[in-house]
């Protein structure tokens, strides 16, 4: 892990809001895991602090992150041009912990799909993925993901299931084999709400990417906790503990 | 090479760089980029008696010339402290400055008992920032009668040096550590964040209430450092917004022994050894042998 410096190669807009950053880093990151992030120096003097991003992508010296502009430092971010020069410090947090074997069910719901791109890829088809969002548009997001039958939702109905991604994975919930399934789910709060009722029955192994306020990624300042169940230590660092947490152990 | 080593409380120092308490984790988290031994001393999380939750989200907040905390103190308390972390600073040597709370009186003095005396330890560092629950609430450290009598107990229960680490929200901070002088204290922290909220103006409400770190703490830090180092005749440590090596030598210019760095390390991890290295060779462009040769140059 280390800071380095990257140079924007590619600020490309996908579809209304989102945006693929691709940038060459001066040096290589090192050994990525699925789930890992950056903290990302906005090139801007009003923006003080760093901001968290998914590894989307990462081999050797190329890191892709996929954003959605939410305020001041995405919005300046997706206007910054090619050639610029800022920084990374990663790869940070835990990562999703992957058994060798197993019957992978991957949930994603909007921008959430940034946080599980690289343990799809890593999965190579293996997986079963549930992708949704909010209308045809959006189903542009999947990118490179569409040619592995991703199962698709869209609020608006537009294209696919008409519904939010849990209802269409409670749809499917039968048929996948109940047999060493694991879940491993990154979207709003909301959808990790609805997903943790739906499948509270049976209580079935998930692991949650989380997003929290983040002011340092490296565990130093204790700002960016997740409350747990663990009634000794209920506060547990998103960046350090984190950002996967086990579904069954966070209080959401 | 100036010399940037200095002697705090009959102790050296290898330089006047330190982090601020709270934001450097427990020491470990930073290793992969740096390591502690760098620092002049290590300054510990905020520990009481017993390990404390802290408060619930959110708890970080960016303004545009710093941030808001709420952390809320969270720790592992004391004991775990010493049994899980104390080791990996021995096995470091590096000296630690162990920063303290309580929410009464009786707190602070059980924690102050606690901690045996060693080398490695320089000073205790009490946090007066923390809320009187049988005040009120009110601070510690906004009474100058209340900061008078909790460093005269503390004092007494310790053999170890003994820092106050004072709050900006107060009426007149000289006075206070005047009167924490005349409890015998060994030396002053100055300052801690100011109390600040952040209005969220799409959801009406307070979206957080907190300290304020940053930038903005600078000038208001100095002229505490610049007045106080003159009046009181113990060692000042400053903190407050310093972001990189000109800054820190403001502070040792305003008269303080040692710094501490806090936030900046969130905008750069890699600021405290940038800071070091800063500092050494401002001392050798200046033509400064030692680092004790620019403190409190500014006093005129
Ligand atoms: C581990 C992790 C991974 C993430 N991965 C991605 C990703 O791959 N793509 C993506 O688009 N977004 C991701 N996010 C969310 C992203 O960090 C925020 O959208 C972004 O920080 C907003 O910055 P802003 O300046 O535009 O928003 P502002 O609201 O102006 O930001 C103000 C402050 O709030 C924080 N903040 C605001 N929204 C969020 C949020 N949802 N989560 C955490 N902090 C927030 C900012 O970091 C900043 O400190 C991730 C968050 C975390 C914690
Ligand atoms: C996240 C965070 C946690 C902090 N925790 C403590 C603490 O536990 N005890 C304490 O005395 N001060 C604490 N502080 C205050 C700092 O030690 C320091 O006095 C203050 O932030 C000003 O310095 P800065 O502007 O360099 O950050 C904390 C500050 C921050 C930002
Ligand atoms: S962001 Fe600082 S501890 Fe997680």
């Amino acid at each position: 892990m280390d800071d380095i410096e990257g140079k924007i190669v590619r600020n490309d807009n996908i579809v209304s809001n989102y945006y693929l950053l691709k940038m060459k880093l001066s040096k290589p990151m090192g050994i990525v895991k699925p789930g890992q992030f950056v903290m990302l120096k906005i090139p801007d003097n009003e923006v003080f602090l760093r901001r968290p991003f998914s590894i989307y992508a990462c081999s050797r010296d190329l890191l892709t992150i996929m954003y959605r502009v939410v305020g001041r430092g995405t919005a300046y971010l997706s206007k910054i041009k090619k050639k610029e020069n800022t920084f990374v410090l990663g790869p940070l947090g835990n990562g999703f912990h992957l058994k060798e074997k197993g019957n992978h069910v991957i949930v994603a719901g909007g921008i959430g799909i940034a946080g599980v791109h690289s343990l799809i890829g890593k999965l190579r088809g293996k997986a079963s993925v549930f992708y949704g969002c909010s209308g045809r548009d959006e189903v542009a997001l999947v990118g490179d993901i569409a040619n592995l039958d991703p199962r698709i939702s869209t609020i608006d109905g537009s294209y696919g299931f008409k519904g939010n991604v849990v209802a269409l994975l409670a749809k499917h919930l039968k048929s996948i084999r109940r047999n060493n399934v694991e879940i491993f789910a990154c979207g709003p709060e909301n959808m990790l709400k609805s997903l943790k009722k739906l499948i509270n029955k049976d209580k079935i192994p998930c692991q949650v990417l989380v997003e929290e306020r983040m002011a340092c990624g490296l565990g130093l300042c204790f700002g960016c906790v997740r409350k747990t169940v663990d009634e000794k230590e209920p506060y547990k660092r998103a960046c350090r503990e984190g950002p996967v947490f086990n579904l069954w152990e966070i209080c959401l | 090479m100036g010399n940037l080593s200095l002697k705090l409380f009959g102790k050296t120092l290898k330089n006047p760089v330190m982090n601020a308490s709270g934001t450097l984790g427990y020491g470990r988290e930073i290793e992969p980029l740096w390591g502690v031994e760098r620092l002049g001393a290590y300054v510990t999380k905020g520990l009481s008696l017993k390990p404390h939750h802290g408060n619930p989200t959110p708890r970080v907040w960016e303004e545009r010339c710093g941030m808001i905390n709420s952390i809320g103190l969270q720790n592992i308390g004391i004991e775990r402290f010493f049994d899980e972390h104390f080791p990996f600073f021995r096995q470091k040597k590096t000296p630690i400055i162990v920063n303290f709370f309580g929410f009464t009186e009786d707190e602070y003095i059980a924690c102050a008992e606690r901690i045996k005396p060693h080398r490695l330890i320089i000073a205790l560092e009490m946090n007066l920032s923390c809320p009187n629950v049988k005040k009120g609430g009110i601070s510690f450290g906004k009474e100058a009668s209340t900061v008078y009598n909790i460093v005269k107990h503390v004092k007494r229960v310790t053999k170890i040096p003994l820092l106050a680490k004072l709050t900006p929200e107060v009426k007149n901070i000289v006075e206070i550590a005047q009167a924490a002088y005349e409890a015998g204290i060994d030396g002053l922290t100055l300052l801690n964040t100011i109390p600040a909220v952040v209005i969220d103006t799409e959801k009406k409400n307070v979206a957080i209430k907190g300290g304020l770190s940053g930038p903005l703490l600078k000038p208001i830090a100095l002229k505490a450092v610049h007045e106080i180092s003159k009046t009181i005749p113990v060692p000042v440590i400053g903190t407050g917004g310093i972001m990189n090596h000109m800054d820190a030598i403001a502070f040792l210019m305003a008269g303080a022994k040692a710094i501490q760095v806090g936030t900046a390390t969130f905008v750069d991890p890699y600021t405290i050894p940038k800071i070091i290295e800063g500092i050494s060779e401002y001392l050798d462009v200046h033509g400064y042998p030692k680092i004790e040769d620019i403190i409190g140059i500014a006093h005129g």
